[in-house]
């Protein structure tokens, strides 16, 4: 890839991982490899899911892609520049699997951070996220009173309240309710519709990437290595039902397979 | 709007239910003293009942007043510049490990000396005023702040850390919108430790000057066999204890009332 990448052209890479390779320290002195030769492409307004087994990686990926850790061997681009450089550009925006709300900000003031931050006042904006996510009713409660589907869409508006252009997701609905989990899945799908933001978004729900994604890329435990890349070939708009269609169906079975080859292979 | 707090803040009726119980038992406890000093006839120089101890405060109270003014000047003179050298110290080591091992262990070696040691060192510094007094008062109430701010400024969710570290945010950034408040729970339960320590420091360093403030009442009142006087100022700085105490739990309780330590 080249690194003068026209940002505004379609089917521009908004995320390019070439070759990244990340070791952590070990307890016993020796170095832990968590990453090894990992590829990843993100096209512009496209959405992406990294699947696999709990130590593959996957969480680490995302932090080098946002630039809260430091690559070590490899190239990251994002948008054409360093992880550094989008931050720069408040073009990131990012959902953990818990809120990371302050508590002493009430709902409407939590949205607003990253413009605080920035310096770049926008009550409208604030309000149009609070009704996207389906939170203006408790816009002047604080965080401790709402339940935890609310707070992460709180976090989920506050990702996406500076106009980031990659949306950065880390088991965003990892620790919620099945119930939850499933009005947030349909909720995130109606908001990317609206902003057409690329997202890279790290789950371990087999189901959850196949009806959220453009494509999963599918991870190997120990080190972490891409094993596949797979296309879901659903329409969009997408919704629920579609969980039940024979497309659905046939791209869970192949993500399943992927992520089975290496409990196959460890084996052998 | 009927926010949730409103479900949470405590109804008048417990008002009363917190505050009835310790005033029945304190009433309780001087009328045991009152009925066995004068049922056992006990001297007064040894214990005076506590009609004896009112009766002193009552016939003088300008005197305990501007002795309590004395000393509480410099308890409070003592714990505002050690709270602020201390939590601008933390600001420090919070940013920077190398820094907190460089502060922590002066700071450790003025916690484990016994302050009082110092005293006739900080006479000749700073004279028999209130310098010393406001010294002792201060080297008291540096560590407890201390200790706490760090951990305090430390304390910041990481969510929300990263939340703000992908916007690029400046290091004063996030100390003002996160690092600072998340820092606050820590600093007043330093403060709620160290504003009965200032008054001992206070009172400890009249002791020893002998020079004003309600350290010195109790020695002459002590010199003089007045034992009520005596009693009359333990009661003054147990009040003042008690008060100060409470102030900050009240500001405590306004600031942050966001805090899952608020209506506990």
């Amino acid at each position: 890839m080249t690194s003068t990448l026209d940002l505004a052209a379609d089917g521009a890479l908004t995320v390019s991982v070439r070759g990244v390779t990340h070791r952590y320290p070990g307890a016993d002195g020796r170095a832990l490899l968590a990453l090894d030769g990992v590829d990843l492409d993100v096209r512009a307004g496209e959405f992406v899911s990294i699947v696999g087994p709990s130590g593959c990686g996957k969480s680490t990926l995302l932090r080098l892609v946002a630039g809260l850790i430091a690559s070590q061997a490899g190239g990251i681009e994002v948008l054409g520049g360093t992880p550094g450089d989008a931050q720069r550009a408040h073009a990131l925006g990012l959902v953990a699997q818990e809120p990371g709300l302050l508590p002493w900000r009430d709902v409407a003031a939590n949205v607003r951070l990253p413009l605080d931050v920035t310096r770049t006042p926008d009550g409208a904006r604030v309000n149009a996220l609070l009704e996207q996510v389906g939170i203006a009713d408790f816009a002047g409660y604080r965080p401790g009173a709402l339940s935890g589907g609310m707070r992460q869409r709180v976090a989920l508006a506050r990702a996406l309240v500076h106009r980031p252009r990659l949306l950065l997701m880390d088991e965003p609905f990892g620790a919620l309710d099945e119930l939850s989990r499933e009005a947030m899945r349909v909720e995130l799908l109606r908001i990317w519709e609206q902003e057409r933001i690329a997202v890279l978004f790290v789950t371990h729900s087999v189901a959850e990437a196949v009806l959220l994604s453009d494509r999963v890329v599918v991870m190997s435990g120990r080190p972490g290595r891409v094993r596949a890349v797979i296309d879901v070939p659903l329409p969009r708009p997408r919704g629920e039902a579609q969980e039940s269609s024979a497309a659905f169906i046939e791209t869970a079975a192949a993500v399943r397979a992927a992520l089975r080859a290496g409990d196959d292979g460890g084996a052998a | 709007m009927n926010g949730p707090a409103a479900e949470f803040s405590m109804p008048r009726s417990s008002w009363a239910a917190a505050v009835l119980p310790p005033v029945v038992a304190l009433t309780a406890i001087l009328a045991l003293w009152e009925v066995y000093v004068r049922v056992r006839d006990v001297k007064d120089y040894l214990l005076p009942p506590p009609s004896a101890v009112f009766r002193a405060l009552w016939d003088d109270p300008d005197r305990f007043a501007s002795a309590a003014a004395t000393s509480l000047t410099a308890a409070l003179g003592g714990l505002v510049l050690a709270s602020g050298i201390a939590f601008g110290l933390a600001v420090l080591a919070a940013h920077s490990r190398v820094l907190e091992r460089a502060i922590y262990p002066p700071a450790l070696l003025v916690k484990v000396t016994p302050i009082v040691a110092l005293y006739p060192l900080l006479a000749i510094w700073f004279g028999f005023g209130i310098g010393p007094k406001v010294a002792i008062a201060a080297l008291i109430t540096f560590f407890p702040m201390l200790v706490n701010a760090i951990v305090g400024l430390r304390s910041v969710d990481p969510q929300a850390l990263d939340a703000m570290r992908v916007l690029a945010a400046s290091r004063w950034e996030i100390f003002r919108r996160l690092r600072f408040p998340s820092s606050l729970p820590y600093v007043f339960a330093a403060l709620r430790i160290s504003v009965p320590l200032s008054l001992v420091g206070a009172v400890v360093a009249e002791f020893l000057s002998g020079s004003s403030g309600m350290g010195q009442l109790i020695l002459i009142a002590n010199g003089a066999f007045d034992t009520a006087s005596l009693f009359g100022a333990v009661f003054v700085l147990a009040a003042l204890g008690v008060s100060l105490t409470a102030l900050v739990g009240y500001v405590e309780g306004r600031v942050l009332d966001w805090h899952v330590s608020a209506g506990a």
